[in-house]
Formats: structure tokens, C-alpha cells, sequence
């Protein structure tokens, strides 16, 4: 493999990487696959461009390329604004539809079956609202520099990257470090203990849906400046987070980050030496691995 | 003098239609170690379960301190006073030794919270030799120890554990309820669910059985202890109501 592939599945593997531990998250505390997680991600693409566009026509400095990237200050505000409101919109989902299900005692499955319900119906939304057609951040062009190696990169991509690592490093010390990362923690093990030890349980479902969502928003935002935005960009993700966080172990924050990296990094190996048709095989066929060789992921605990 | 905790026609169960407890009149005194005996599916663990908020309680009341908490969750009635040990999985065994009680002490206003710790390992220095080690790693007994110290934490007003003697050596046993005996001397009203009948009444002021899912016998433990009909009641040999 070249170095310039790698570069280029590091930085995707990034994006996948910050979506996967949305999903690990939620899966560690609510015990089951949120498939909708992916169409958080569109909407906080998607909400991010509404919000830049606004913020870009309010005042037309804002959107002005800052320094050596494509993007003017109504891009970072805007992510920033999206990601509360996804957080928002996630909450809004539990309330309506998981919320009800699980006080109703309902079967894993049908919470995955309600979350394909939910993913079809926040997809359609955007085609309604957007039409299907994709659209950019920026219509600036950027050249990418040379790092080395024969390695290239736009500034945009190495922003990216950075954006990702600081996140991850947060939410990881978030988890390990902070109160209501205990919590969480607790909650993951074990439920009923957590209550009775004094935990809010809903206050922590809470903030686990806010959060991965948050995550998920950003790395829309990352898919949409460095790919495009399209209604279906949160299902091509699908099949790479969920084998991003089963790789990763399931509820391990640097596992997940570790493993989107592994499955981007891979996905662009297959595509510089299979071909571009492969690449969805490559993280289906990671995820069929993992399971029949080690189910509980590079981080997680054999049950 | 109103009881520390108080049921009253408690009616409780897992399912809606299936009560296991039927209707218990329980008074616990300040300052007492009360034993609940019975035999196996009397409903005694469905009965601490549902005074802890983990069991849905279908009619009655739970009073603490005169306060009623029957409809409160969980996490709500360790803030009034009532710390409760579960029978298993009583620790978080992936945390750490002290995650587990910062976890516990978090119900605590700030400035109280480590204080508090600190007093909970002068109590137990087994703990405070490793504070860092997983809880999954410790021993049964001292697992039970820190399940009974993360109770502690909050300086519960009424102690409720559930059969801290199972899967216990039998000499591990005797130390734990030494134990539970002087943190309930210490003055913590303690409510006690056991198996161990013989340990258990040593060191119990009061005892009650439970039989299908209702009192059969309160009494003091010393009298519990040489009564022939304990022993019939509490191997329910004989049904004790008739139907």
C-alpha cells in the first residue's frame, strides 16, 4: 500500500471513526443497534448547511475562505449550532418512539425494528425537505499540498483529521475521567445496580443520545466538506460504523476511533487494489471477521 | 415512635397480574437488625426489591421516616435514606474500588463527598489497600464488603441487603455478619434477608418469616431461635393460611 492511500483511509477512517462511537455508546447503554445512527449523521450535515448558508447570506464575510481552507467562519459555527440541534433531534426520537418502547419492556428487536422505522422516516424527511440532489460547503477549489513520501493532502482533509483526534481525546477523557462518565459507565454494566447506587438512569440515556449525536453531526459535517451531502451519505455509513464499533469492542471510545481507522484505511487498500466496486464488501466482510473470529472486538470483555 | 421504615398492605411483583409479595405490615425500628426469613419463593427478596423501587409495587404504601416513598425510582430513594446491597451483582465490577464508592458518593452535596470515602476505608482497610483495583478482581468476601461499604457511603438511615452470605465460605460468612453486626451497633437500622438462619438469628434483634408472600411469625430473634414452629413454619412444611 502507498502512503498516499493510507493518508487518504486515515482521513476517512476518521469520519467513520467519530460516527462509530455514537453508535458503541448507544449500544453499550441501551443494549441495542441503533440503525438510525447514520441518519443523525445526514441531519447534522445537512442541518450544518442550512445553518452556514443562513449565517453566509446574514453576513457575507462569514463566508469568506479562512486562511488555507475552503470554508469561511459560518462553517465551524454552524457545525457547532447543527450539533446541538441534532443532540436535540436524537432526544426528540427517544422521546417519541425508544422512550415509549422501552417503558413498554420491548423485545432488542423491536427497538432495531422501530430504528429502521426511524431511519427511513429521517431520511425521507431530508429528500423531502433538500430533494436529493447533493450539495457542498464550498465551491472553493484547494490544491492539495505535499507532505512527503509522495503523500498529498487538501488543508481541509488535515483539519479534518485533527478535529477528529481532538474530539475523540475528549470524549475519551469525558468517559474516564468526569462524573457523569462513571455513570455512564455504571449504567453500561449494569442498570438496575446504577439506580440503586443513586444514578439518574434516564438523566444518563440523555446524555448518551446527545452525545453520540453530537458525534454523529460532526462527522457529517466532516463527510459532507470532504465528500458531499446526499440524503443517503448517513446509510453508506451504515455498514463501516457498525463494523467500526464491533471491531473497536463494543462501548470502548478508543477502540471505536482505532477501528474506524482500521476499516478507512482498509476501504482504501481495496479500492487502490481491488477496485472502487469493492469498497462496501471490505467493511462488510471486516465485520463477518470479527464475529466468527472475535466477537468481542479489539477492546471489549468476553462476556 | 413512627418506624424508620414502614410497609403497609404491600402488594408486589415482577408482572402486573402476579403478585409475590400479597400484603405486608412491616414496621422496622429505629436502631433494630431485623432478619426475614422464609422459605425459598416466600417473596423476600421480591419484598426488599420492591421497598428499593426495583420491583413494581401494585397497592400499598412504603414509608421512610414517615415519609412516603412507595412510587419514588430508585435513585430517589437513596437520597431519603434507604441503601439497599442486591443479592448478586452487587458491585460494579468493571469500575475500580474507588470509582464505585465516588459513584455511590455522588448522591452527596460536594464538599462531603470525600470525607466520606475516607471514613468508608478507615472502615474497611481492605479496601483502602487497592483502591484501584477493579472490583471484578476482589474476593466474594471482600466484593460483599465493598457492596456493603458503597451502601454506607450516603449514611443510609435504613441498611436493606439481601443475602450477603451467598456463595460465601462459611468462615467468611461469620465475618461479614461481625461486620453487619457493629455497622447496625454503629447505630444504621439494618433490614437483613437470609438463607443462614442460624448465623442470621445470632445476631438479630428481631425476626420475621415470610411465608407465601405474607408474615407468618414476627417475633424477638432469642425466642425465634428455640421455637418449635419456626422450623415448621419456615421449612413450609405445613401451609400457613388456609386457602
Amino acid at each position: 500500500m502507498n502512503p498516499q492511500t493510507l493518508l487518504e483511509g486515515l482521513i476517512a477512517g476518521s469520519m467513520i471513526g467519530l460516527g462509530a462511537i455514537g453508535v458503541t455508546l448507544t449500544y453499550s447503554i441501551l443494549r441495542f443497534a441503533n440503525f438510525a445512527h447514520g441518519d443523525f449523521l445526514a441531519w447534522g450535515a445537512y442541518l450544518a448547511l442550512a445553518i452556514s448558508g443562513t449565517l453566509g447570506s446574514l453576513a457575507g464575510g462569514l463566508a469568506a475562505p479562512i486562511g488555507p481552507f475552503s470554508f469561511g467562519w459560518s462553517l465551524p459555527i454552524a457545525a457547532v449550532l447543527a450539533a446541538a440541534l441534532t443532540a436535540g433531534l436524537a432526544l426528540l426520537v427517544d422521546a417519541l418512539l425508544f422512550g415509549p418502547l422501552r417503558r413498554r419492556r420491548s423485545a432488542v428487536i423491536i427497538l432495531v425494528m422501530a430504528s429502521f422505522g426511524a431511519a427511513l422516516t429521517l431520511r425521507s424527511l431530508l429528500e423531502l425537505v433538500f430533494t436529493s440532489k447533493p450539495f457542498y460547503y464550498t465551491q472553493e477549489l484547494q490544491i492539495a499540498m505535499k507532505l512527503g513520501s509522495g503523500m498529498r493532502a487538501t488543508p481541509d482533509q488535515l483539519l479534518c483529521l485533527g478535529v477528529a483526534a481532538v474530539l475523540v481525546v475528549l470524549v475519551h477523557l469525558l468517559l474516564t475521567r468526569s462524573a457523569i462518565g462513571r455513570e455512564m459507565r455504571a449504567v453500561s454494566e449494569n442498570p438496575a445496580l446504577a439506580g440503586v447506587v443513586g444514578v439518574d438512569v434516564r438523566r444518563v440515556v440523555r446524555t448518551v443520545w446527545a452525545l453520540g449525536a453530537a458525534l454523529a453531526c460532526m462527522a457529517g459535517v466532516i463527510a459532507g466538506l470532504l465528500v458531499q451531502i446526499r440524503p443517503q451519505m448517513g446509510l453508506d455509513l451504515l455498514l463501516p460504523l457498525f463494523a467500526a464499533s464491533i471491531l473497536g469492542g463494543i462501548g470502548s471510545v478508543p477502540g471505536a476511533m482505532l477501528a474506524g481507522l482500521i476499516v478507512g484505511v482498509a476501504e482504501a487498500a481495496t479500492v487502490a487494489l481491488v477496485g472502487a466496486e469493492w469498497r462496501a464488501a471490505c467493511a462488510f466482510v471486516i465485520l463477518v471477521a470479527i464475529l466468527l473470529l472475535r466477537p468481542q472486538g479489539l477492546f471489549g470483555r468476553p462476556d | 415512635m413512627t418506624p424508620v421504615l414502614a410497609t403497609e398492605a404491600l402488594v408486589a411483583g415482577y408482572e402486573p397480574d402476579l403478585a409475590i409479595v400479597r400484603g405486608v405490615d412491616l414496621a422496622v425500628r429505629s436502631g433494630e437488625l431485623l432478619l426475614l426469613l422464609g422459605p425459598n419463593g416466600a417473596g423476600k427478596s421480591t419484598l426488599v426489591k420492591a421497598i428499593a423501587g426495583l420491583v413494581p409495587v401494585h397497592e400499598g404504601t412504603v414509608r421512610l421516616a414517615g415519609v412516603e416513598i412507595t412510587a419514588a425510582p430508585a435513585h430517589e430513594k437513596v437520597r431519603h435514606g434507604l441503601a439497599f446491597v442486591p443479592q448478586t451483582e452487587n458491585v460494579f465490577a468493571t469500575l475500580s474500588i474507588e470509582d464505585n464508592l465516588r459513584l455511590a458518593a455522588q448522591v452527596l452535596a460536594k464538599p462531603r463527598r470525600a470525607g466520606r470515602i475516607a471514613a468508608l476505608y478507615a472502615m474497611f482497610p481492605d479496601l483502602a489497600a487497592r483502591p484501584a483495583s477493579r472490583a471484578g478482581a476482589l474476593s466474594g468476601g471482600q466484593r460483599q464488603m465493598l457492596a456493603v461499604a458503597r451502601a454506607l457511603v450516603v449514611e443510609p438511615s435504613v441498611l436493606i441487603l439481601d443475602e450477603p452470605s451467598v456463595g460465601l465460605a462459611p468462615k467468611i460468612v461469620g465475618e461479614v455478619f461481625e461486620r453487619l453486626r457493629a455497622i447496625n451497633r454503629a447505630g444504621v437500622t439494618t433490614v437483613l434477608v437470609e438463607q443462614n438462619v442460624r448465623a442470621a438469628l445470632a445476631i438479630a434483634d428481631r425476626a420475621a418469616i415470610l411465608v407465601e408472600g405474607r408474615i407468618a411469625h414476627l417475633g424477638p430473634a432469642a425466642t425465634l431461635a428455640g421455637d418449635p414452629i419456626v422450623a415448621e413454619l419456615y421449612l413450609g412444611a405445613r401451609r400457613a393460611t388456609a386457602q
